[in-house]
């Protein structure tokens, strides 16, 4: 125990509430320092003396003008008697409780109406995906633009609308398709 | 208002056959309208409180004054106290408030008192109304030393000082009153000692 650890447990001393153990060590560093002694009974003896401070008593007085005083309240006519505190709901007072409802209320609604696929519109236009030409690139996670694709976005960016793209070149399909009549 | 005033002539320290109510039943009898209740409170409370008021803010008048206002709250605001905690931490917290709020108050007005000037400012004595005893003046001397060291502390220091050392309240309900964690109450009763050692060591 060193002097600050000693300043700081004089109340807890003095008042029992150190452990066995704190108070043994409080009390081999008070039998070892003259000066920790003569602190710890100077506050002892100043305690003794507040404890000992004369008690103050009220005026004879106290209670006709506390009397008064109650009947000029009762009589007042602005400043009511409070019976009941104030209605809460889950604390809030009323004012404050319908300000939250409204709030609450208005937060879901537009919540709502902005969550993607809630409420989509038919005719919305489909997202660019990265990747017009053809089926998904498998091997990258993100749509990437490099030199093969410049034409391609070229293309999109002209027409960004035009989902018919697509189809146009879907129906060439000459040199792939064989009609059974042309195998005869 | 047709409520009935408090008895507050009769002191019923006693009431009902011999029976002696705790605070909190006091009060709740009180909450459903039995006045003599209240002036019970009043009675086992106002010297109580005079003393914490006293010892906080130095000035027997205002002392009473707060105490009325904490005695009329009582009256007024009967219903908000929930018995979740002591009655007595309900009264010293709301005598405390008003006790800080009226310094705060004496603060900004900066009236001067004749009790608190020193003697170098005073033009005259007030004449001792008979003669007093040696011992009687010493210890005049000491309470006087004493009170001035407690008025010299910051005021969250004074406040755990009065209700530990002069009103024996324990750290837990002294936590209660001033709303702030034990461990915080021990360290300010600590270093309130230590400060008022200090002031005082040339006392003995």
């Amino acid at each position: 125990m060193d002097r600050y650890q000693f300043e700081d447990a004089i109340s807890a001393y003095l008042d029992n509430e150190l452990t066995l153990s704190e108070r043994k060590a409080f009390e081999d560093f008070m039998n070892v320092n003259s000066e920790g002694k003569h602190l710890v009974d100077s506050i002892r003896a100043n305690m003794t003396s507040i404890k000992n401070l004369s008690d103050i008593k009220a005026s004879n007085s106290f209670m006709p003008n506390l009397h008064k005083r109650i009947e000029f309240e009762k009589k007042r006519p602005s400043k009511k008697i409070v019976n009941r505190p104030s209605k809460t709901l889950f604390g809030f007072t009323p004012l404050y409780a319908s300000i939250m409802t409204v709030l609450i209320i208005s937060f879901v609604t537009v919540g709502v109406n902005l969550w993607p696929g809630a409420q989509a519109p038919a005719n919305t236009i489909p997202a660019y995906t990265g990747n017009i030409s053809g089926a998904p690139n498998k091997t990258l996670d993100h749509p990437t633009i490099d030199a093969n694709q410049d034409a391609i976005l070229a293309e999109a960016e002209t027409d960004s609308a035009d989902t018919t793209i697509q189809k146009k070149k879907n129906f060439k399909l000459g040199n792939q398709v064989k009609f059974v009549k042309d195998q005869r | 208002m047709n409520q009935p005033s408090p008895n507050l002539s009769t002191p019923p320290f006693l009431m009902d056959n011999q029976i002696r109510y705790t605070d909190e039943e006091l009060i709740a009898r009180f909450q459903k309208g039995d006045e003599q209740a209240y002036t019970e409170l009043v009675i086992r409370y106002r010297d109580k409180l005079m003393t914490f008021v006293f010892r906080f803010v130095n000035d027997m008048e205002q002392a009473e004054d707060i105490i009325q206002d904490t005695m009329l709250k009582l009256y007024t605001h009967k219903h908000y106290y929930r018995n979740i905690a002591k009655f007595s931490t309900w009264i010293y917290t709301i005598a405390g408030n008003l006790a800080k709020t009226e310094l705060r108050k004496k603060k900004t007005r900066k009236v001067t008192n004749i009790s608190q000037m020193g003697p170098e400012d005073r033009d005259y004595e007030l004449p001792s109304v008979a003669p007093e005893t040696d011992e009687v003046v010493q210890s005049e001397y000491i309470e006087k030393k004493i009170q001035a060291a407690i008025q010299n502390l910051p005021l969250h220091f004074r406040t755990v000082t009065i209700l530990r050392d002069i009103q024996e309240l324990s750290y837990e309900e002294i936590s209660k009153i001033v709303e702030v964690p034990l461990g915080t109450v021990k360290s300010r009763i600590n270093r309130a000692r230590l400060q008022l050692q200090n002031e005082l060591k040339d006392l003995k």
